[in-house]
């Protein structure tokens, strides 16, 4: 039943604004109930999902914080769904879905998509995106390293109703746990995503009660045309012209060359095109990602362009065209392997930021750390005898912009609201000890007028006998670039001792570690802006104090005397500037 | 015998007294004196006349622990870590929430790296001792603090919430040597795990300790001078009470007192006029907090952080805190330009001393209050009840740098600086009610604090709540509240088992042994007051796998394990729509709610024999209403208005405490208890 009085004032704009918050709050309490009854440390610590709501085009009108690349993929899920089922789709069906060529990112990454019927009527979707620890494939944690086929990597999901019309589908969660090395854990994190997409069909049923199922369907098509109009304003804005940028892959880990990508960003009028042709062909390996994941990458830069805190849906991406031929890095085609895309999408990410952040500094730092720097440790708790995973993704540093430093300790652009693993939960579930968690100070950072932000240190020592692991970090020999005369950043590496061996690595396959081997992920910094001996003298003394640098690299590379207990040798620095 | 509540503001000290016998309730007030806070309750209380020696319960409230964190004016604290990790207060949990930010900042740590000490020692996940504490480290720790000037020292090892042991004994190490340092170890605050979150709650603890200890022992000694006999309390964030002596050590689970007693007195407004939705605002000197209560309840979280945002990851603070939305912005919030040259108004507050450039006490920044002075919306000569003349000429000078700014005269400066601050305290209540799901058409806006009248009308009908009620004594709302609050602490002890090796007689066991514990706590804690400690018991139970936990409450002890597990299979399945009846199921944390009951305060229906419309009209003057114009509004005094009174807007309504506002368009009416009611006209 419709509240006559809440119709008849439908479609004012408070109304509009309440039910935008009542989206929001819908999806924010997916995410909330997706955290809080998942199985999976990678969900319920490090938030590794993405929650949110669809129209009936599968446009996305509403998401968590979560991940951005995720959120970028939303509409490519959807779409799978709706491209297979039509008008075959009921009231009471829930879907599953991770094919990374139809608009996904890899395997380990399954979409759960409810649609929403009011009255018999599709009015939207819920879709929820989580990480599974554990989807089945040649290693433990279903991201080998060495995969060179999407078979290598575990369970596909074309598109599987795994409810009909309300009725669970027991045998495709038999099949899934049968094919799968944590099935508890695997069939938990299904569970508690199921629980997030029906909880946002409650939601919008209370709404439609409400305001009306088609009150409900215009402030989904006014939201988007609102943020459309915004988005194409700051476009427009921008002067007309051609921005290139190109980078280098740091190996593939099949190779240690460099890969080259590039992008050409041309923007005229109200609309922007990104054209990624140029960027090598598809490599051997699983580093490749598929055209969802390209966009999804775009999006996240280009949302950072518009406008960075406005919520996000649809709409702001429509002036977005992208240009690329099948088989790149960027493009992989079936049946390539594309497990480690999201190095993909942070590399892609950063390739767009590098070609607009000269035209817009106030929305852009510079180069980051870049990769999410993802580890993996498998092997058997010794007392138990239980098969243990730990997915992990490390945070860095960023680089400085033209009015501030950068941040130190970061999640990539690939992720967002993702956290660290706390240190106390991870020694009491993991045959791990953590010996240091710390800035990386040792490697400096981009030197500048603002200085980029730290890296981090973290070493781990194995508890047990039986441990693996692997890993894939990118920006391992290229530096986070500086602007404006700043410094480059640091690399990220990880280095290995293990049964008296030390050894450095970034695209780490697969490795046995010995009991009491020790494993340090250590990231980079970010670049610098503007030059060093511009930076105020007592910034570069707080700097001293706080041992982020020495006194040494104070004189060196900021042209400041200041001895260790902080005094400034004012004089001396005048000079030395002036020399310089 | 009386009970009286003093709430300490970072403007103004608050005091409401309660007759038990004649039900008369008094309210006083007056500047609140940050150099020596005692100074402001001894005025209020000389200034209210009450008989020292009648009054049986004391309670005190403020906002001391929130300003000096918000404002950053806590002492020089050092914290000291296990080797490896003194970096984890800086690192936090390494999230972009403001994720298409490319230029994201995190939260400044509230302890910088030259001040963050390591020492030798380790205990891992299960409590045993990997590395003993190394002695010589904490002499180096000791020597580092004493070069460094630090005042106060938090200490956090990793898995102290399992073993504090080396963290007791390098706490008391560090007391010993260095008396005059305040010291918390991380546990002595929280027992859960997570080094980030606990570390910085031991931090934040440490850095505004020094400062209550000091408030508290001198208050302490002044009430007992002035003859003040009776058990002293402090209103905590968990909405309850509790002694002076516990708030002395941990001081952090002060942290919203006052906006806790407010929460709890708005709840009683809602009873009392039948609203049991309600959304609270408050409007204080400082800062302006939100919060809702829904269906009679006011909701308390462990996972409060402050200064938290959707884009902010804000700090972790791990205490029983009431749920509410807290900013800068208030009557003493000052307007500035930011570097990008755009108008500000706030965090920095003026308090109350110096004050707003129109108290003429030495400010000469011009705050909100002063805007709203040049508005014409407070009248300068019925400020305070009169005790405080407001200098127009001041806050005009003061002004004069936002006109020049923003290339305007004064008062158009004053009114744009209005708007500022009142589209920041809409975000916040959005943030507390529509973000949250919650309709405000559903709502009556409960608007208290100083300001809070002042600013409801534009507010309510941007939010487009249903009501907005005005209490009697807006001025003293958290004050009041805390007069109906009890007694309270929370238990609890984590004890992580598996249903099937647990008992009915083990569970049992843990609930009276968290009840001795409740029993001795209220025992020693000089006498917190109140009478009969009633407990509600529950357990935080999961699947086994999960990390969180689902509470059940457990009203009997002894009940059947049976029953307790099919409850937790239903509250699971209610909170996230699956139950696994087929997974192992784990009892985690034990809780124990003790409070003990007090009499709450009465509101007594007007007496009517000598209020009139007429007598209550005084003046008629221009005012500003914001975006509705200028307008010659009607003023009337609110101690003068007769219940059942009604009249369209614009007009003013004055008291001491505080004015509000009817914008054209919006209706006044008085009930029978003398509480005002705006609504939208027609």
């Amino acid at each position: 039943m419709v509240n006559a009085n809440a119709a008849r004032h439908a479609d004012d704009p408070v109304t509009l604004e309440i039910i935008w918050g009542k989206l929001q709050a819908a999806a924010d309490e997916m995410g909330l109930m997706l955290a809080r009854s998942s199985m999976s440390p990678v969900i319920y610590e490090v938030l590794d999902f993405a929650c949110g709501v669809c129209d009936d085009k599968a446009q996305l009108v509403a998401q968590t914080n979560g991940i951005t690349v995720f959120t970028g993929t939303f509409q490519g899920h959807v779409k799978a769904v709706i491209g297979k089922f039509g008008d075959r789709m009921r009231p009471g069906d829930i879907y599953m879905v991770n094919d990374p060529y139809s608009g996904g990112t890899h395997l380990s990454d399954v979409g759960i998509v409810k649609p929403i019927f009011v009255d018999g009527e599709l009015l939207a979707f819920g879709i929820a995106v989580a990480h599974w620890t554990e989807i089945g494939g040649s290693v433990p944690g279903s991201l080998s390293p060495k995969a060179t086929e999407i078979f290598h990597e575990g369970l596909r999901f074309p598109g599987l109703r795994i409810y009909r019309e309300g009725e669970r589908q027991d045998d495709l969660f038999d099949l899934i746990a049968a094919n799968v090395r944590l099935p508890k854990m695997t069939l938990g994190d299904l569970n508690a995503e199921i629980a997030a997409v029906r909880i946002a069909d409650t939601r919008i049923q209370e709404m439609c009660t409400k305001y009306g199922a088609e009150t409900i369907r215009r402030s989904f098509s006014h939201l988007m045309s609102q943020s459309e109009k915004v988005s194409r304003a700051a476009i427009a804005a921008l002067p007309d012209g051609v921005y290139k940028a190109s980078d280098l892959i740091d190996g593939d880990g099949f190779t240690d060359e460099q890969v080259p990508v590039q992008v050409e960003v041309r923007i005229r009028g109200d609309t922007i095109a990104f054209d990624f042709t140029g960027t090598s062909a598809q490599r051997p390996g699983p580093l490749n990602c598929a055209r969802g994941a390209l966009l999804s990458a775009v999006k996240t830069v280009f949302k950072a362009l518009v406008d960075p805190q406005a919520p996000s849906n649809e709409g702001w991406f429509r002036p977005i065209e992208i240009i690329v031929p099948d088989g790149t890095a960027f493009s992989a085609t079936y049946p390539q392997a594309v497990g480690w895309y999201f190095e993909m999408t942070g590399q892609i990410s950063e390739l767009v930021w590098m070609a607009l952040a000269p035209l817009v500094p106030e929305r852009f730092s510079v180069g980051s750390f870049m990769s999410l720097c993802a580890t993996f440790f498998y092997g058997k708790e010794p007392r138990s005898g239980d098969q243990f995973v730990l997915v992990e993704p490390h945070m860095g540093g960023w680089g400085a912009s033209h009015d501030q430093d950068g941040t130190s300790v970061l999640i990539g652009t690939a992720d967002g609201d993702t956290y660290n693993y706390s240190i106390e939960l991870l020694e009491a579930k993991f045959p791990i000890r953590c010996n240091r968690y710390a800035m990386n100070v040792e490697a400096g950072t981009g030197k500048g007028r603002y200085r980029g932000g730290f890296g981090v240190v973290r070493e781990y020592q194995m508890l047990t006998d039986d441990a693996h692991m692997y890993a894939s970090l990118g920006r391992s020999i290229e530096r986070p670039w500086g602007l404006e005369g700043g410094g480059h950043g640091s690399n990220n590496y990880v280095e290995v001792t293990s049964n008296g061996d030390s050894w450095r690595g970034a695209r780490v396959p697969t490795t046995e570690l010995a009991e009491g081997a020790r494993v340090a992920i250590v990231t980079g910094s970010g670049g610098g802006y503007g030059d060093a001996h511009l930076r105020p003298p007592e910034a570069v003394r707080d700097d001293v104090l706080d041992g982020f640098i020495t006194v040494e690299a104070a004189r060196v590379d900021y042209g400041v005397i200041v001895s260790q207990d902080g005094t400034i040798d004012s004089d001396a620095t005048q000079e030395l500037r002036l020399q310089a | 015998m009386g009970r009286l509540a003093v709430d300490i503001g970072g403007t103004f000290t608050d005091l409401v007294h309660f007759d038990e016998e004649s039900g008369n309730l008094e309210a006083e007030k007056s500047l609140s004196t940050p150099r020596d806070l005692t100074q402001g309750v001894l005025d209020t209380i000389n200034l209210s006349g009450i008989e020292p020696d009648s009054v049986s319960f004391f309670v005190h409230g403020g906002t001391t622990v929130i300003n000096a964190i918000t404002e950053r004016k806590g002492v020089r604290t050092a914290l000291v870590t296990t080797k490896g990790f003194r970096d984890i207060l800086e690192i936090a949990r390494g999230n972009r929430p403001d994720m298409y930010n490319l230029r994201f900042q995190k939260p400044v740590a509230f302890v910088p790296r030259r001040r963050r000490f390591e020492v030798r020692e380790r205990i891992d996940a299960e409590g045993c001792e990997i590395e003993p504490l190394e002695q010589e480290d904490l002499e180096a720790v000791v020597e580092q603090c004493r070069k460094q000037a630090v005042e106060a020292i938090a200490v956090q090892f990793l898995h102290s919430y399992v073993a504090p042991e080396h963290e007791a004994a390098c706490a008391a190490f560090l007391r010993e040597r260095l008396p005059d340092v305040a010291v918390t170890a991380s546990h002595e605050i929280t027992r859960e795990w997570r080094e980030y979150e606990r570390g910085n709650t031991a931090v934040l603890n440490a850095y505004v300790q020094p400062i209550v200890q000091r408030y508290f022992t001198k208050l302490e000694d002044a009430l007992r001078a002035l003859g003040i006999e009776c058990p002293y309390t402090a209103m905590q964030s968990n909405g309850g009470t509790t002694s002076f002596g516990w708030a002395k050590a941990h001081p952090i689970t002060l942290i919203e007192s006052g906006p806790a007693a407010g929460v709890n007195g708005a709840a009683l407004i809602g009873e009392l006029c039948d609203e049991p939705n309600v959304i609270y605002l408050d409007v204080g000197g400082t800062t302006v907090k939100c919060s809702v209560i829904e269906d009679g309840k006011p909701k308390v979280t462990t996972e409060y952080k402050l200064e938290w945002s959707r884009l902010n990851p804000g700090y972790p603070v791990r205490v029983p805190v009431a749920d509410l939305v807290e900013i800068g912005a208030g009557g003493g919030s000052i307007a500035h330009f930011d570097a990008a040259g755009s108008l500000r108004v706030g965090p920095q507050s003026a308090g109350a001393d110096p004050g707003p450039a129109c108290y003429d006490l030495g400010g000469t920044e011009p705050t909100v209050t002063d805007a709203k002075l040049l508005t014409g919306v407070l009248n300068p000569k019925n400020f305070a009840g009169g005790r405080i003349a407001l200098d127009v000429g001041r806050a005009r000078n003061a002004m004069q740098i936002i006109a020049d700014g923003l290339g305007t005269t004064v008062e158009d400066a004053a009114a744009a600086v209005i708007r500022v601050v009142e589209a920041n305290m809409n975000n916040a209540l959005k943030l507390v009610s529509i973000q949250r799901g919650h309709d405000p058409r559903d709502f009556v806006l409960v608007a208290a604090g100083g300001g809070g009248a002042m600013h409801a009308a534009p507010l309510g009908r941007e939010l487009g709540v249903k009501e907005i009620i005005v209490p009697r004594y807006p001025g003293y709302f958290s004050a009041w509240g805390m007069l109906a609050t009890e007694p309270r602490s929370d238990f609890a002890i984590t004890a992580l088992t598996r249903a099937e090796d647990i008992t009915v007689e083990q569970i049992h066991s843990v609930f009276s042994n968290l009840e001795e514990e409740a029993d001795a706590y209220f025992g020693a804690a000089d006498g917190v007051g109140g009478s009969g400690l009633s407990f509600s018991r529950s357990v935080d139970m999961r699947y086994f796998g999960q990390e969180h936990t689902v509470t059940v409450a457990v009203d009997n002890a002894a009940a059947d394990l049976d029953v307790i597990l099919s409850e937790f299979h239903a509250a699971h399945e209610r909170a996230y729509t699956f139950s696994l009846t087929d997974t192992p199921v784990e009892f985690v944390t034990f809780r124990l709610t003790a409070s003990a009951s007090v009499p709450r305060p009465r509101v007594n229906p007007m007496d009517d024999e000598h209020l009139s419309a007429d007598r209550a009209r005084v003046g008629r003057r221009m005012v500003g209403f914001g975006e509705d114009g200028r307008h010659e509004a009607d003023i009337y005094d609110r101690e003068a208005l007769p219940a059942g009174f009604e009249a369209p807007g614009p007009l003013v309504v004055e008291e001491p405490s505080s004015t509000t506002l009817v914008h054209p368009n919006q209706r006044l009416w008085v009930d029978r208890l003398g509480f005002l009611h705006i609504g939208e006209a027609g």
